[in-house]
């Protein structure tokens, strides 16, 4: 099956500090492949490079077309959209308007609203209400819904139960398995719970390089994940 | 003393104060929400007021300039956004020098062209009205119904349109706006119109109401300054009440004092007033202002990463 999304030999930093390089990964219709890594490993920095938030040298193909040259907001109209694992909402800015933002002329506006309603029923109740009041459990869940409620090709996920009590992840983990059936998406995640319960296929990331790839469970079972991220 | 003037002169507070309104509305885009300390906006008003001279001059139709003002002073001002400024929002001392040498530029050659000699735009509408014994000017009147039109204009199209709430999301944050799908690009360049356009049309309607010279620009900087830094960056609300009580305040001491002992007043006033305004709260940022813009720390781009 063709990739949707293709990563070759990407480098990027910060200025002048180089965090990752030579980093190759692809990402089939369907599958969830989870970047994994220590803190500091540069999980992070990979997305911000593939949202064209960070220069970056080598080449990101979303389905053939190469996107490395874009900005962040034409790769979003291109169907690729990340949830960050930083908080993400604008102050002053209503539930209803954060979600108006993501939708733009893609989806009636209504409807939208009613899907991310029918994902997190909490925010179909909280519409008018100022996002930076939220709690941060209701905050990932905004930028989830941000996200998803667009129909992406491929979704960026950084961490997204990081921070969030026990029982709300019990709540996300089959939203978000549910509503990105059919789509790449791209899981940075420490949590191997979670890990195991999204992902399909694993990049281990070590020193600004993947050192280690194959399936999640393969890779668990043998113990990597307990050796290498030293949990 | 001050009562006997009061009656007669009242309505130059009411002017004055909505003068200062004007001015510093387009201030409020380029430096209350883009965070650009704009000293180019004096030139912008310049350009504004000398288009519609140059109007007047050529057709002899003063109000076709006004419309056109606004329109000469946007493409200036998003030539200049795209050409220079775009590059420096992350560097505010850069963009500070750049707008302060774009504003000599603009002045010299207006001076070329218009020559430094004093120029008169006539009033598209002379004459004055008594109403309860006042004696008001129509062309003072029409520029105070304009500033209050205008400010509802304004707060209504960022409070309630699709480039509005970009805007505001924007000026937030505008790296985690870009990867939501906003081309944070185009936002500035708009709002920099927006504000240029603003600061054209101040020029062109208060154009008639003094003599004009290539410094005319100059005149309305300071004040158009501190009415958005006193106001509260970024809150158009703010901006109308420290406009008001600015410029009235200015139109009042004109009466007991000279004019530039009143002005030394007035920045008193304003050193006074930022310092107090934390205490106060009466000016204080809202969430809800319309472009009312918050100090973010960028979650997305860490600038010490």
């Amino acid at each position: 099956m063709t990739p949707l999304l293709e990563v070759e030999d990407l480098a990027t930093g910060y200025g002048q500090t180089q965090v990752l390089r030579g980093v190759s990964f692809s990402v089939r219709p369907g599958e969830v492949a989870c970047i994994m890594g220590r803190n500091g490993a540069g999980k992070t920095t990979l997305l911000r490079a593939l949202m064209g938030v960070l220069p970056m040298t080598g080449a990101v193909r979303l389905s053939g077309t190469d996107i490395s040259r874009w900005p962040g907001h034409r790769i979003h109209a291109t169907g690729m959209v990340w949830v960050p694992q930083e908080d993400s909402v604008f102050p002053g800015l209503t539930v209803r308007d954060h979600l108006a933002i993501a939708l733009k002329d893609r989806i009636d506006e209504d409807e939208g609203l009613a899907a991310a309603g029918e994902l997190f029923p909490v925010l179909g109740q909280r519409l008018g209400q100022e996002a930076q009041t939220l709690s941060g459990g209701e905050r990932k869940m905004l930028a989830l819904a941000q996200a998803l409620i667009v129909k992406p090709q491929v979704v960026l996920m950084d961490e997204p139960t990081e921070g969030v009590a026990p029982v709300v992840v019990q709540e996300l983990i089959p939203t978000i398995a549910a509503s990105t059936q059919g789509a790449g998406v791209v899981l940075v995640e420490q949590n191997i719970d979670t890990a195991l319960a999204l992902g399909e296929t694993a990049y281990l990331i070590e020193q600004g390089s993947v050192v280690i790839s194959g399936t999640v469970r393969d890779l668990h079972d043998r113990g990597i994940f307990e050796q290498r991220l030293a949990l | 003393m001050i009562l006997g003037f009061l009656p007669v002169d009242s309505f130059n507070v009411i002017v004055l104060a909505a003068v200062f309104v004007l001015v510093a509305t387009g201030l409020h885009f380029t430096f209350g929400m883009l965070n650009v300390v704009n000293l180019v906006h004096g030139e912008l008003i310049l350009i504004g007021a000398y288009t519609t001279l140059q109007m007047q001059r050529t057709t002899g139709n003063v109000l076709l300039g006004m419309a056109l003002a606004p329109l000469v002073a946007a493409a200036i001002g998003v030539a200049m956004e795209r050409g220079v400024l775009r590059f420096l929002y992350d560097r505010p001392l850069d963009s500070l020098l750049a707008t302060f040498g774009l504003s000599v530029i603009i002045r010299q050659v207006v001076q070329f062209i218009f020559s430094p000699n004093p120029q008169i735009v006539r009033s598209p509408i002379g004459g004055s009205f008594l109403l309860a014994g006042f004696n008001i000017p129509w062309w003072r009147l029409i520029i105070v119904l304009v500033t209050g039109g205008l400010i509802i204009g304004v707060i209504g199209f960022l409070g309630r349109s699709r480039f509005g709430l970009h805007a505001r999301g924007t000026v937030a944050n505008p790296r985690l706006a870009e990867t939501m799908g906003i081309n944070s690009g185009f936002v500035r360049a708009g709002l920099f119109a927006l504000g240029s356009a603003i600061a054209g049309l101040a020029g062109a309607m208060l154009a008639p109401i003094s003599t004009l010279n290539p410094q005319f620009g100059l005149l309305f900087l300071v004040n158009s300054f501190l009415v958005v830094i006193i106001g509260g960056k970024g809150s158009l609300r703010g901006l109308v009440v420290a406009g008001i009580v600015l410029g009235g305040t200015l139109a009042a001491l004109q009466f007991v004092m000279s004019t530039v002992l009143a002005q030394i007043l007035i920045l008193a006033i304003a050193i006074i007033g930022v310092r107090l305004r934390p205490l106060l709260g009466l000016l204080r940022e809202s969430n809800r202002d319309p472009g009312s813009i918050a100090t973010y720390s960028d979650p997305i781009y860490p600038q010490n990463s």
